[in-house]
């Protein structure tokens, strides 16, 4: 029953389990036993899957993945898994900001048995997507994370709510049945599912056959690539993202759209033409992360702000990633590349996390989404939100502050990694402009929480400050993301030799050196960055500034130009592998 | 050859309908169509594999691939998940804009918020 082959299903099965329980209580009992049985699910789910982790970390420390086929099966027919470094990492990130995410929602909403059984289901997808080895399967675990975060998201009771979800539906399904085309094309090609027998079956091919498996590999990284939201990919996320309740909104920006990247990083690792499709994905990153934070610094709507940011931060993510993806994980700089790109990844998820949450308390408690009106959040959250200590403020702080790469917090230390792996390239210069408008657009978003002026009003609670909330719940979830946003800045050499181990054990090579990361340098460079943050954020407080962040907000977007965005990013990726490489 | 420019027609008829047509219940029936379409491609690229059903027994030759049908049953049930939902949320969408264009939802729900 112990061995490690049961034991890598655990962060699959057990969400599962604890689904099954929350609805079974729901249907079979009634007030507070139901609670009672949400909750236990809930630690089933959430809780008991940190034991797999710590059980199974020793295994894939050591460079021993877990491989092998569900159900014992036939190499061939069976579904095959990898449980290795990637998988486990991918889970931690999915456990932690999942869990605080869950405890967030049980103190401000929504609840209820029927939320925690589909977010199970949610976190019981990405598990199972972090370590499938099969491309079918790789489709049907990326289906059932988007039907769970499709529910989610309508959960918040807004229709705009359900027109975003409605929208992220469309272009998210009809993206997978051209990813079913493309696993038409190789299994026809092929005649095998496995990504070793792909990657095998791959690489002798004649030249109309290497037609087919490079179409065939653009629609798979494209269908995948929407889910991420790179440029040009990325017109359903704001809405979403932005719409979703709180708690859900953290866990889309935190953890869904950067699993199906780390899963998509084990296809292309393997393929042949997969090298290409990475060079283009990370160029594509460099462009989101800069065009996505001018988006940003143009809202007026602060969860809207933070949903565009996602997006640029994701970038930071996809550049390093693509490039690692280049340059090949099994030499050293890939290899530091690729640990810069799940350290920003992780980094990212807990102050994203952070940041919906007490942005989203924020705007709860004082009923205005609106960046330009909304003045004194805190003493509003002090009468409102009866914070005597203003937790939410504070931790919002050490998001802004981490997002905005200011040393100690986490994001110094992940963007530190990405720029150093990165230095002397034209992608370098445009993280680092991308560094300029991100302080930026959070000096404009803390203006929320600056005092009010004598002569004006406070404002009135909204609708969305009525309802029951239980504080206690709430100021945790704040707490544990807010102190590990710090810990893990702090921690970041040991996190940093920790991934990078992992990684180095999955490809078989020693993991490389730790970059230093509170050198002279690198903080005069934070240094600047931030005055030029300052700088642009006077620059657009102007008039003419407001007018140009006006144009830019207020730019036409349509539920065609999703579809159109998809079709000329698949065609770009198939004519750059064809023509170009 | 005939049988796949029909099915290339079918999943083009199914693209249209999600990109061009206005109505969201129309723009979820292009959906199915696609789906039905690939479905249909996978059924007859593994028919031309072999003449039997692969069902195992004594002096049973000549079976058609069984993997592909395997793969299609299982994308029909996701296909009738994300149809069921897309039409539960059409229905919140109506009773929320009292209408099923996609362009008079998003003006109604934009003048609201």
């Amino acid at each position: 029953m112990m061995n490690p082959e049961n034991i890598v299903f655990a962060p699959v099965v057990l969400p599962l389990l604890g689904a099954a329980l929350a609805i079974c209580g729901k249907a079979f009992f009634k007030g507070a036993n139901t609670r009672r049985i949400e909750y236990t699910a809930a630690f089933i789910g959430l809780v008991l899957p940190w034991a797999a982790l710590i059980y199974t970390l020793p295994l894939v420390f050591s460079g021993n993945p877990i491989t092998g086929v569900i159900g014992n099966w036939n190499e061939g027919i069976g579904i095959m898994y990898r449980f290795d470094g990637l998988a486990w990492l991918v889970n931690l990130l999915g456990f932690a900001v999942g869990g605080a995410a869950w405890l967030y929602a049980s103190g401000a909403g929504p609840r209820g048995s029927e939320f925690t059984s589909i977010f199970l289901i949610q976190t019981a997808a990405l598990a199972a997507t972090a370590m499938t080895a099969d491309l079918f399967n790789l489709f049907v675990c990326l289906e059932v994370m988007g039907a769970a975060s499709y529910v989610l998201v309508t959960y918040s009771k807004k229709p705009a709510a359900v027109l975003a979800a409605f929208s992220y539906l469309m272009v998210s399904a009809a993206a997978m049945i051209f990813f079913l085309i493309g696993l038409y094309g190789l299994y026809r090609i092929t005649g095998v599912l496995s990504y070793q027998g792909l990657s095998e079956a791959l690489r002798n091919l004649s030249g109309s056959e290497s037609t087919t498996a490079i179409v065939s590999l653009s629609l798979i990284t494209a269908a995948v690539a929407i889910r991420v939201a790179v440029m040009p990919l990325y017109g359903w996320l704001p809405d979403a993202h932005a719409m979703a309740p709180h708690a859900v909104s953290a866990v889309l920006s935190g953890v869904l759209i950067k699993t199906p990247l780390f899963a998509l990083s084990r296809i292309l690792v393997l393929m042949p033409q997969g090298a290409g499709a990475g060079e283009l994905m990370g160029y594509a990153g460099a462009v989101t992360a800069l065009v996505a934070v001018v988006i940003a610094l143009s809202q007026k709507d602060a969860k809207r702000l933070l949903a565009y940011h996602s997006i640029s931060q994701i970038g930071y993510v996809v550049c390093a990633w693509g490039a690692a993806i280049k340059i090949g994980v099994s030499t050293s700089l890939g290899l530091g590349l690729m640990t810069a790109a799940f350290l920003h990844a992780l980094y990212h998820a807990l102050f994203k996390g952070l940041l919906f949450i007490t942005v989203g308390t924020t705007i709860d408690r004082t009923g205005s989404r609106d960046v330009y009106k909304l003045r004194g959040a805190i003493s509003i959250l002090r009468r409102e939100g009866k914070e005597k200590f203003p937790v939410t403020f504070l931790c919002f702080l050490a998001g802004a502050l981490a997002i905005s790469a200011v040393p100690p917090f986490n994001g110094f230390a992940s963007k530190t990694a990405i720029t150093y792996a990165l230095k002397g390239t034209w992608e370098y210069y445009f993280l680092t402009a991308a560094g300029i408008g991100t302080a930026a657009s959070f000096i404009k978003l803390s203006r929320i929480y600056w005092p009010l002026k004598k002569e004006e009003a406070p404002q009135p609670p909204g609708q969305e400050a009525q309802g029951v909330t239980s504080f206690p719940a709430l100021w945790g979830a704040e707490l544990l993301l807010g102190l590990l946003c710090i810990a893990s800045g702090l921690a970041a050499p040991a996190i940093y030799s920790l991934v990078t181990t992992l990684f180095a054990a999955d490809g078989g090579i020693t993991a490389g050196t730790v970059p230093a990361f509170y050198t002279l340098d690198n903080l005069i460079k934070t240094l600047v960055i931030l005055v030029s943050g300052v700088a642009v954020f006077k620059l657009v407080d102007t008039g003419a500034g407001g007018t140009v962040l006006r144009v830019i907000r207020e730019r036409p977007r349509s539920f065609q130009g999703l579809f159109m965005s998809f079709a000329l990013g698949t065609a770009t990726l198939a004519a750059w592998l064809l023509f170009y490489r | 050859m005939i049988e796949r420019i029909l099915l290339l027609i079918f999943f083009l008829i199914g693209f249209y309908a999600i990109i061009a047509r206005k109505n969201i219940i129309k723009k979820i029936f292009g959906l199915t169509i696609i789906n039905s379409a690939i479905v249909i491609l996978f059924i007859l690229e593994s028919s031309s594999t072999g003449t039997g059903a692969p069902i195992m027994g004594e002096g049973i030759r000549n079976i058609v691939d069984p993997l592909p049908q395997a793969l299609m049953l299982t994308a029909i049930v996701i296909g009738v998940c994300i149809t069921a939902l897309a039409l539960a949320m059409a229905f919140r969408l109506y009773k929320a804009a009292g209408t099923f264009s996609i362009e008079e939802i998003r003006k109604a729900l934009h003048d609201e918020s």
